[in-house]
């Protein structure tokens, strides 16, 4: 997951809504609130993208709970069985939820920081066996479903979210392009 | 970089066919010729009943000119790749060595050579096997701990064929895992780094 300046993914992850508490009166920012009050009041809360609410917290002027995507539920849920769980419904389609929980646990202190990036290595880890498998048996011929129960392959599917979706498509390119090159009759080789 | 996605990560099959075909073979030719200089090198002389080393790509445009007979690499035999099937099977631990250009080699002797082999539909169903063994032990690699605590994967004796298959995927989970290391392993992550850089030198 590269952090590069111009990379799109980054960009995204960035742009998700964070729920976040005034710790102080804003003047004239009503209108991040939506409502038709000129001011912002201390304790109010109020929905802004990430990339704002990260030099917000920072300075001191908001504060946030964990995010629900990232809530002691989700992590029960993983632990329970990591594969199973919908990452994509938790931050909506194609959203990052690992670069996503990455960027808030830069802002985060030592301690939730190591337990939100752990709980997010060890989903992508328990996760990476049944992404590793779909992506490879997808190319094959049949459309049916890989091994494994009936049906847990397309909503394993269902579930990935934007990185995981680019690394299936990874392993799937290379799967399709080693199948075509032991399918094809060699006629290539060795010229006319 | 302006390659296409599935150029830039690895080789694809394609071009390890034709790195392939730069490898000698022992043809016995149809015809007869002196030597005949070429661009890659000097071959034959070309006399009938003796063989002679050409490179791959020769060899097979001779062949489908029905110049000549291709002699099968010693391994391209049904008792050396049931052995070697044997083998694999009974080594859970790692790969079994094999030569460098083994897949590719193989592949396009059966396609355009098949009448020089012995037993062509038997060899087939061999390699066919072997494969499925590696990549069964591939699948159960990427499950094991090595992988699962970001640090490396066996990959040892496998050939640049299926490491191509295996790398686009493998490299940017890897990278993934590394992103969401936690900071206080700084100098594991470090480790990791030269764990992953020395997979990505495994040459092609």
């Amino acid at each position: 997951m590269d952090d590069d300046y111009y990379s799109l993914q980054s960009i995204l992850a960035d742009n998700h809504k964070l729920s976040c508490t005034f710790t102080l009166d804003v003047p004239g920012l009503g209108y991040l609130e939506g409502s038709t009050e000129p001011d912002i009041h201390q304790n109010s809360k109020v929905e802004i993208p990430f990339w704002l609410a990260q030099t917000l917290s920072l300075n001191e002027f908001t504060t946030f709970p964990l995010p629900p995507a990232y809530s002691n539920r989700v992590r029960a849920a993983l632990n329970a069985s990591a594969p199973s769980v919908k990452l994509s419904h938790l931050v909506g389609g194609g959203g990052c939820w690992y670069r996503w929980g990455r960027r808030i646990a830069e802002v985060l202190d030592d301690q939730p920081q190591a337990d939100l990036l752990n709980m997010l290595l060890n989903a992508f880890l328990a996760r990476l066996p049944p992404l590793q498998d779909l992506s490879a048996h997808i190319a094959s011929a049949d459309h049916s479903i890989p091994e494994g129960d009936a049906g847990s392959g397309e909503s394993f599917r269902e579930g990935m979210e934007g990185d995981e979706r680019d690394l299936f498509s990874v392993g799937q390119d290379s799967a399709r392009i080693t199948k075509a090159w032991y399918d094809s009759n060699g006629r290539k080789a060795g010229g006319r | 970089m302006a390659l296409p996605k599935s150029l830039v990560a690895t080789l694809t099959p394609d071009e390890l066919t034709f790195l392939a075909e730069e490898d000698r073979v022992q043809i016995v030719p149809l015809f007869s010729m002196t030597r005949v200089r070429l661009l890659s090198g000097i071959y034959g002389p070309f006399q009938p009943p003796s063989a002679t080393t050409v490179p791959l790509w020769l060899a097979l445009s001779l062949k489908k000119k029905r110049k000549c007979r291709i002699v099968p690499p010693e391994w391209m035999s049904a008792d050396r790749l049931q052995a070697l099937l044997k083998d694999e099977k009974e080594n859970a631990e790692g790969f079994e060595p094999l030569p460098r250009r083994f897949i590719e080699t193989s592949k396009v002797l059966l396609d355009l050579a098949s009448d020089d082999l012995y037993s062509p539909t038997m060899l087939r169903s061999l390699l066919k096997d072997l494969r499925e063994v590696r990549q069964a032990k591939i699948r159960l690699g990427l499950q094991s701990e090595g992988v699962m605590r970001g640090s490396y994967l066996q990959v040892t004796n496998l050939t640049p064929l299926e490491l191509s298959e295996l790398k686009p995927f493998l490299v940017k989970a890897m990278g993934m895992m590394q992103s969401l290391e936690p900071r206080g392993d700084e100098e594991e992550g470090q480790g990791n780094d030269g764990a992953l850089g020395g997979y990505t030198q495994q040459s092609i």
